[in-house]
């Protein structure tokens, strides 16, 4: 394994003006589940890693005042994922950070660090996109803040730029929702996705169905994606018959690609099969 | 309390809980070095030349050894193949030693201060390669213009066995119903617990010492030497702790290189201990697995069941090496033909050379592959005839006198009959623990730590299906099998205590344990008066490999015969009386080229299962609930380790059918770590009902057979046959990958 500096800045200034210093040639990190793997194994070769864990509020993991949950880049998916707050608010977030991995590992993988791998496959990113979470930049210029959905821009590639790190996220509560994540692996745990589903549903008096839905579909295109056809159709119409024509929407909205572990056809037939489920099971909970 | 038995706590229990055990990689020795190995991560080439200047130039380098540092470049267990390093040079050498023929190839070794540094140096050998031709298909292999991995041989076919017993086109023309099928096996992963590791080193008495992880110190000691061209009793190989092996052990990995640098350097003035611990990574790329098989079978039986001709054709992909493939296919080709009389036999079964990895000994050692064709062949048939497959087994199923397929008599102790009718008994039962078909559905709990689906979400289907097999014991095809033991018994008045020199690996199978059982039940001593030395090819005799389910069988009777000598003499006042044994089983016979007309085999264990399984047809996951295995032991010497035998046979082989897919492209090993090659968790395996029958092996020791790889081989085939009861649809290949299942069901009609 090639050496490399380990630094553990104290403020968001010095971390990000290390990162700016050897840009390209630095890594923050918080838990380390990936990043080690990836230097040891030689695909990845910084001179420098940064660990966040001793910057401001990153183990923050709390309700803020208008009601939004708010987490720190530390917090660890088993921190999200056991919190009662987060099972009563969010709980598709804590279904989703509960399918990371193994147990072990969640004591040490954080839901910033999954953000920031930004893996078509993480199993964080699909929930957090459908209760339309934002995430929280600190850079050269200061602190930013933008949505998920445009954090990611392609396998492994996100908008953090030279000098950039993330601080938080924070996920807005959505009343009187009710959400899903399904995970389909080839073992009962600590595999990897070949692809999920995130649903997320509520009550909306101002739709045909009279109710309002966001899908998420994870590791079947270069980003985790939104289904917005399927979710339209929901709002149109939750009879068997438009569930059936919402499923296949999703799976329209899918493109997967063939790799070891499954075939693009199985996974998109996969992405039909578990939007119908996990819509199915809102729907009994939100009474639909 | 009899110390046979009984469950007694194993004899490194403690140690290996308390941590205190070492293993090969925990071994410290002070002024130890590193070594690393550069494998090939080439497919298929020739190697024009190596240059290690730069290598040995760099920081911490102690050596760099290539081909050209062997004495004789060649080992192998069964036939004699295998460069040690690939490459040019050596004085003499197996046939083309300078090829590589799978990226596991080894090609040199670099010894460094630390491993970091001989990391470091890897990168700096400069070889000139000339790539060859590649093939990876067991088919393709076998065509005429097909590129040779071994040209000395002439042809990619290792061996080719054939059984003819009667008259097939009678025997078809006598048939009601004829079953017709191709099947298709995958290579599996040993993954146990702890990668190939050792520590080598010159001892005071100038000999080299390997402490490895194998399965046979005597035959490791044996290669090291012919490689060195040493005597063997300048080699002492000494077995720590060991990791598991399940036969991937069988192979040379670390052993001959290890003693190669530690003699090399010591040459040069330099006595340092060698230590290298293979990564994961090395490790999947660079042992052997188990044989993947294609097969065609065809099956006919008349009306009332009984079987009027079978006829198989197999291949087994060998891989790059002989490894042990001739002794699989020869168990491979009985396995194929089931536990059944039949008049009208014929096989064709073949080991064929690819550039895949080496196919070599995995646990059932070509049974699992042979009894998938023969279990699937014969629920087909009951599926056919609308016969109950439990009923069609018995009225064609080996009884005492039966002839096999090699026109012998099986040996005495056959209870296969007996067997199923136990596994009959216990699906008919039910009950918390029984296995009762058409049942409503019944509630396991399921482990809360499932983060995936698996298959209990509606719409699940739920299928019961059952198979069975036999298994030899011991060393086959007229292999002179051995086991040597010496007993020692110390004191005056009584005995106060016994010493028992044994080389029997403990690979984690409990084989001390059962060693001290024997010995202390043969003497009249509780167990805490015995003493082991069982680890040390100085300290004792040659007791061959811990395979072949041979032994407890094997030991038990060296050490019974040795205990039972050693007391006549303490019955004579020697003191201490000292007394060695050779057991030597009754002769086996090779197979006739033409023919296999032999006595193959020394005795036979039996096993018969029934396994449940859910199955999700939206998503095609298989999970099995549970198993019930019936196993005729002959005698369970310690019923706890039998259970647990039982109990990890059948999560490895619920591995092997569901979910281990060993994925090789163009001779590279796509599946190179365990977090892409997956083996089954916890909660991913089926509650296994253990069920321990004991009708005595006249030939075991105290009547026991061997027992450790039976139930492996029968879970396969009835898995499926489960998910074809659950779904309608047989699966003719395995694993049975959620998406194998998903396309096998699509079109499917409830």
């Amino acid at each position: 394994m090639q050496p490399f500096d380990y630094i553990k800045p104290q403020t968001l200034e010095e971390a990000s003006a290390l990162l700016l210093q050897h840009n390209g040639q630095a890594r923050p990190f918080a838990g380390c589940t990936d990043l080690l793997i990836r230097i040891e194994r030689g695909f990845v070769h910084p001179q420098v890693v940064v660990d966040v864990k001793d910057l401001p509020g990153v183990h923050d993991l709390l309700v803020v005042r208008n009601g939004d949950l708010r987490i720190g880049a530390a917090v660890t998916m088993n921190q999200v994922a056991l919190n009662p707050t987060v099972q009563s608010g969010w709980p598709l977030l804590a279904e989703g950070c509960g399918s990371v991995a193994s147990y072990q590992l969640r004591n040490r993988a954080t839901v910033g660090g999954n953000l920031c791998n930004a893996s078509p496959a993480a199993d964080s990113a699909p929930a957090l996109i459908c209760y339309g979470a934002s995430v929280h930049i600190f850079g050269p210029d200061g602190p930013r803040t933008l949505p998920l959905e445009a954090f990611f821009l392609g396998p492994g590639r996100t908008a953090l730029q030279a000098g950039e790190l993330l601080t938080a996220i924070t996920v807005p509560f959505v009343r009187g929702s009710a959400g899903h994540f399904l995970k389909l692996g080839r073992t009962t745990i600590g595999d990897i996705s070949l692809m999920n589903v995130a649903v997320l549903g509520w009550p909306d008096s101002d739709v045909p169905s009279g109710s309002s839905w966001r899908i998420a579909l994870g590791s079947v295109a270069p980003t985790v994606i939104r289904a917005p056809e399927a979710e339209r159709l929901l709002s149109q119409d939750t009879s068997p018959a438009g569930l059936e024509a919402a499923s296949q929407a999703a799976a329209a909205a899918a493109r997967p690609i063939d790799d070891i572990r499954a075939t693009a056809a199985y996974r998109s037939d996969m992405v039909r099969v578990l939007t119908r489920r996990g819509v199915e099971r809102v729907l009994e909970e939100i009474g639909g | 309390m009899r110390a046979v038995g009984s469950s007694i706590s194993r004899v490194d229990a403690r140690d290996k809980v308390t941590g205190a055990a070492l293993y090969p990689g925990d071994i410290e020795r002070p002024g130890t070095v590193w070594m690393k190995t550069l494998f090939a991560e080439r497919v298929h080439a020739r190697i024009r030349a190596i240059d290690t200047a730069a290598a040995e130039a760099a920081p911490g380098v102690l050596g760099v050894f290539t081909a050209a540092d062997l004495p004789f470049n060649g080992f192998g267990l069964n036939v004699v193949d295998q460069p040690v390093l690939c490459g040019p040079g050596a004085p003499s050498a197996v046939p083309d030693a300078d090829r590589v023929r799978w990226p596991g190839d080894r090609v040199a070794l670099v010894v460094a201060e630390t491993e970091a540094q001989a990391a470091a140096a890897l990168p700096l050998i400069r070889i000139q390669w000339e790539d060859l031709p590649v093939v990876t298909g067991i088919e393709a292999a076998r065509q005429p213009d097909a590129p040779l991995l071994h040209p000395s041989v002439g042809s990619n076919v290792l061996l080719e066995y054939h059984v003819r017993r009667g008259d097939l086109a009678a025997g078809f023309a006598q048939a009601a119903v004829i079953v017709e099928q191709t099947y298709h096996t995958g290579a599996q992963e040993h993954a146990y617990l702890q990668p190939e590791a050792g520590v080598g080193y010159i001892d005071a008495l100038g000999r080299i010492v390997v402490e490895v992880a194998g399965q046979w110190a005597h035959k490791d000691r044996q290669q090291i030497a012919a490689a060195l061209k040493l005597p063997e009793e300048q080699v002492v190989v000494r077995y720590p702790a060991i990791g598991g092996a399940f036969g991937g052990r069988e192979d040379m990995s670390v052993q001959i290189v290890l003693a190669l640098a530690v003699w090399r350097l010591h040459q040069r003035g330099i006595d340092r201990p060698i230590k290298i611990i293979w990564s994961r990574r090395e490790s999947i790329i660079g042992h052997h697995k188990r044989h993947p098989m294609l097969a065609r079978a065809k099956w006919g039986a008349a009306a009332d069941g009984r079987l009027t001709a079978q006829q198989v054709d197999f291949s087994l992909d060998g891989g790059a090496y002989a490894s042990t493939s001739t002794k699989v296919l020869g168990n491979a080709l009985l396995a194929a033909l089931g536990p059944y009389d039949c008049a009208n036999q014929w096989v064709d079964g073949r080991a064929v050379y690819t550039n895949n990895v080496p196919g070599g000994a995995f646990r059932g050692f070509g049974g699992p592959q042979g009894h998938f064709i023969a279990e699937m062949q014969i629920n087909k048939l009951a599926e056919a005839l609308g016969m109950d497959p439990l009923e069609l087994r018995l009225r064609n199923c080996w009884q005492e006198g039966s002839i096999q397929p090699t026109r012998s008599v099986l040996p005495a102790g056959v209870t296969i009959d007996p067997v199923l009718r136990r596994l009959r008994q216990e699906m008919a039962e039910g009950g918390d623990s029984g296995i009762a078909a058409h049942r409503p559905p019944f509630t396991v709990e399921r482990s809360p730590f499932r983060t995936s689906l698996d298959a209990s979400a509606p719409p699940r289907l739920r299928g019961v299906g059952l198979a069975c097999c036999f298994k030899n014991v011991g060393f086959s095809l007229g292999f002179r099998d051995i086991c040597h033991a010496t007993v020692e018994l110390y004191g005056d008045g009584e005995i106060q205590r016994a010493v028992v020199r044994h080389a029997a690996a403990e690979v984690g199978q409990g084989a001390h344990t059962v060693i001290a059982q024997v010995a202390a039940e043969t003497l009249g001593l509780p167990v805490g008066r015995v003493e082991l030395i069982v680890q040390d090819t100085a300290e004792t005799g040659d007791s061959g490999s811990v395979s072949a389910s041979r032994m407890t069988f094997m030991a038990g009777n060296a050490v019974k015969g040795a205990a039972e000598a050693a007391l006549a003499r303490w019955q004579d006042e020697e003191r201490p009386a000292i007394a060695h044994f050779e057991y030597v089983p009754r002769r086996t016979t090779p197979y006739d080229h033409d023919t296999a007309e032999s006595d193959p085999n020394i005795t036979y264990g039996y096993c018969a299962q029934a396994a449940e399984v859910e199955v999700d047809p939206d998503t095609g996951h298989v999970h099995v609930l549970r198993v019930v295995s019936v196993n005729d032991v002959g005698a369970a010497i310690n019923p706890q380790q039998v259970e647990g035998q039982i109990e990890g046979a059948v999560a490895q082989s619920v591995g092997w059918t569901t979910h281990e897919n060993f994925v090789q492209q163009d001779g590279r090993v796509l599946t190179d770590q365990l977090s892409t090659y997956l083996i089954p968790t916890v909660v991913d395996v089926a509650l296994v009902k253990p069920v321990i029958l004991e009708y005595p092996d006249p030939q075991g020791p105290l009547g026991a057979r061997g027992m450790a790889e039976m139930p492996f081989i029968p879970t396969a085939a009835a898995i499926v046959a489960a998910v074809h009861d659950a779904t309608g649809v047989w699966f003719d290949e395995i694993p049975l990958t959620p998406e194998r299942v998903w396309r096998g069901l699509q079109g499917r009609t409830d």
